[in-house]
């Protein structure tokens, strides 16, 4: 645990005026710097509620760029003049542990080679995974262009160049060595002091298309080449492809959707605030798409932490009772000694949690209610979320677990991933996720998990 | 120790058993003792393992990796007093290596993607002497990595004493394996003598950093300074045993068990000043259970309140 806190301080505005080093940073990847509105988004939403609610708040933080998943508790102290930020426990995880020593990332693809370049291209490392072709031999200190054809993208780029001019991750780079076809990916590196060192990836041999005959099925993404959904190296190119450019775009809608630089007119700060749910509701897809990714993958099994649901409910109204507040809906959640100790893993029960209370606030109407109650049935353990919403129809009710399904839905709210990912991720848990509803009479979700005894 | 572990009357013990109760006698002599973590005892190990695996790949390729680690690793290897110098420092060295990237902060992202352009190196561009030295050494590091980025020990960077030993150790096992015959001990002999002789005639690291260090010259002082500042560890190791005449290990092994108060000597060859000396320290004194030759007064703390 990192234990130095990181302080900041937001002015009335919810302009950042003064930021220790790693927010400073965050804020300026994030498009903005001193002085200029906080481009984080979470955290700009959390000063927001402790300004509403005139009290210090703690919650975890979630922040993302290119390089990494920032993972943070922040203290927020509202006052007169704006708030004061105390950041702890700050941990920056690598999309992809660029820093470590591992060139492993490629190496551990079959057919591959592993390489590493230092800021003038030039290849410092290169080996090969047992079962890839011997790499050529004189290859120390040579380009990276002349040991490896750079050959141009679709849209006749090339990606590693692109990567160079921004000092960012590349993939997809198709090359010709030793008389194969590869595609490089390689991550940025940088020392100490910020400065850029070389990009360490990898070569991958080119599949060597079977004739004609595309196997059927096999799903290819023009932006993500011939990866397919099921390689695992397919959520964290997404996330690293996304998660950036879509933060950032957030960030800046909502800084003119906000008119901190000064007034402009109403319907563009609507198109802007537009353009921010929209991307918003991107980034949820990303999130989606890499949790489907994951749990459809072969053997994917989820842990068996002790949990009592009670709290984890709690914890989910906790995180979402401030959207709630909004559309002036109450939420009656388990008292402090309601428990249901259970058997699943505990961020995924939250994630199951926070998809069905989002899903009930998003659906209910304004100044209604929502109840969550846990409860015990032999050996299950269960937490039902019910609303007072429109309710669905036995007919709904058989396909509202399917992917992508929306009930005729067409607006930005969801994905149509969240119900599919959760019932998957509770069958993970050995347990399941039901429905009952009727129209008009508002829908129950339950959650039932492995009881536990005692706690 | 002379004295048996066991009680009167109790039956032979499992080796396992064995083992266990020596250990648990070594501890209970010195409990205060700082020992191995789990984590310096399986990167050592690995490190053991992939320098065995090399050696043997070069002694004659029909070994069988596998086979030959697992016989050590049930009997315990042979060369183990000689090599464990070696891996242990290799292994620190990574941890050190490791805690700092993960501690360095995430890097700047350029706010105008096309700012870029300006700051990019050009490529292609002809390399000074300096740069030339710099690279040899960058690649002589990256040698001490296996394919999947895990510690190793590149074969020029060995001790010619410990790669022989290593050799005539892996042939004897190589030998009772397959058969002792005449014909195959005098193969494996000559396979240890020609491979002894390449291995002689092979530079590693700390060749490299001695002709950086050359060819720096004067300006050693500096880019030692500026290796500090980047936390590129095996650059600044590099220089200081090439400024002290040290092999790379030795130095590397010095340093990261150095006291704070050792480190201006260390690095007095190279005319470092003491404020450019501070992030090494700083950078050190965050590394758990690093083995200081004042160990047991940091483990052990006899000052200061209780908690």
């Amino acid at each position: 645990m990192n234990e130095r806190v990181i302080r900041g301080r937001i002015d009335r505005s919810g302009a950042l005026v003064s930021a220790d080093a790693p927010l400073l940073r965050l804020q300026q990847r994030a498009g903005a710097g001193l002085d200029k509105p906080l481009a984080l988004p979470h955290l700009a939403r959390l000063v927001t509620l402790a300004q509403r609610l005139h009290r210090d708040i703690s919650r975890p933080l979630y922040a993302a760029d290119d390089h990494s998943d920032i993972h943070a508790l922040v203290r927020i102290t509202p006052d007169a003049d704006g708030a004061s930020l105390e950041i702890t426990d700050w941990r920056a995880r690598p999309l992809v542990q660029p820093q470590t020593p591992a060139i492993a990332e490629g190496a551990v693809v079959p057919q591959s080679w592993a390489w590493e370049c230092d800021q003038q291209l030039r290849i410092v490392a290169l080996r090969a995974a047992p079962d890839a072709p011997p790499v050529p031999e004189g290859w120390e200190g040579r380009s990276l262009s002349e040991l490896f054809e750079l050959q141009p993208d679709d849209d006749g780029r090339f990606p590693v160049l692109r990567g160079l001019a921004r000092q960012a991750r590349f993939d997809g780079q198709r090359v010709r060595a030793a008389k194969m076809a590869m595609e490089l990916a390689g991550e940025a590196l940088f020392d100490a002091t910020g400065r850029f060192t070389g990009f360490r990836g990898s070569a991958v041999v080119a599949e060597v298309p079977s004739g004609g005959e595309q196997k059927t099925g096999a799903l290819v993404d023009p932006a993500f080449g011939s990866l397919p959904l099921s390689d695992p190296q397919f959520g964290r190119r997404i996330d690293g492809a996304l998660r950036g450019p879509l933060s950032r775009i957030i960030a800046t809608a909502e800084t003119i959707s906000g008119q901190f630089d000064g007034p402009i007119r109403a319907d563009y700060a609507r198109y802007a605030g537009d353009i921010a749910h929209a991307g918003r509701h991107l980034l949820g897809l990303v999130d989606d798409l890499a949790d489907l990714q994951n749990i459809e993958r072969p053997g994917f099994k989820a842990a068996r932490d002790e949990i009592d649901l009670g709290d984890l409910a709690r914890r989910a109204v906790g995180l979402l009772g401030m959207k709630a507040e909004e559309k002036g809906i109450r939420i009656d959640a388990p008292r402090t000694d309601d428990r249901a100790p259970a058997f699943g893993e505990f961020r995924r029960v939250l994630q199951v949690l926070l998809n069905l209370l989002g899903n009930a606030i998003r659906y209910s109407p304004e100044n209604s209610q929502i109840w969550i109650r846990v409860d015990r049935e032999d050996d299950r353990a269960t937490v039902t979320v019910a609303d007072q919403g429109q309710g669905i129809d036995a007919e709904q009710q058989a396909v509202v677990f399917e992917k992508f399904e929306r009930l005729g839905r067409t607006d930005s709210g969801g994905s149509g991933l969240g119900l599919y990912i959760a019932r998957r991720l509770a069958r993970a848990m050995d347990g399941d996720l039901t429905v009952d509803s009727a129209p008009g009479q508002g829908a129950r979700f339950t959650l039932s998990l492995p009881a536990r005894d005692g706690g | 120790m002379s004295e048996s572990i066991l009680s009167p009357g109790i039956d032979p013990p499992s080796p396992t058993l064995s083992a266990r109760l020596r250990e648990m006698a070594d501890y209970l002599a010195a409990p205060a003792a700082g020992r191995l973590t789990e984590e310096q005892r399986a990167l050592s190990l690995g490190i053991a393992r992939r320098m065995v695996i090399d050696v043997a790949a070069r002694l004659d390729p029909a070994i069988d990796p596998a086979a030959l680690w697992n016989e050590w690793l049930r009997r315990g290897l042979p060369s183990a007093t000689r090599i464990a110098g070696v891996c242990f420092a290799r292994a620190e060295e990574h941890r050190w290596r490791e805690q700092s990237a993960q501690r360095s902060s995430p890097p700047p992202l350029l706010s105008e993607p096309e700012a870029g352009n300006d700051e990019s190196p050009v490529i292609g561009e002809e390399l000074s002497d300096v740069a030339r030295a710099y690279l040899a050494v960058q690649i002589a590091d990256r040698r001490r990595f296996d394919a999947l980025g895990n510690p190793a020990i590149a074969i020029p960077d060995l001790d010619g004493e410990i790669f022989r030993a290593l050799l005539l150790d892996i042939a004897a096992w190589r030998l009772a394996e397959v058969s002792k015959d005449a014909k195959r001990a005098a193969r494996l002999g000559d396979a240890v003598r020609a491979e002894t002789d390449r291995q002689a005639a092979e530079s590693g690291i700390a060749e490299a950093g001695r002709a950086y260090y050359a060819v720096l010259g004067a300006d050693a002082a500096d880019a030692a300074a500026s290796a500090i500042a980047r936390h590129d560890w095996p650059v600044l190791i590099a220089l200081a045993a090439a400024a002290h005449r040290r092999g790379y290990d030795d130095m590397a092994l010095a340093l990261l068990t150095a006291e704070s108060a050792a480190l201006p000597s260390l690095f007095a060859p190279l005319r470092l000043d003491h404020m450019a000396l501070a992030p090494i320290e700083a950078s050190l004194a965050m590394l758990p259970a690093r083995a200081v030759s004042d160990a047991d007064q940091d483990e052990f703390p006899t000052a200061g309140p209780a908690r």
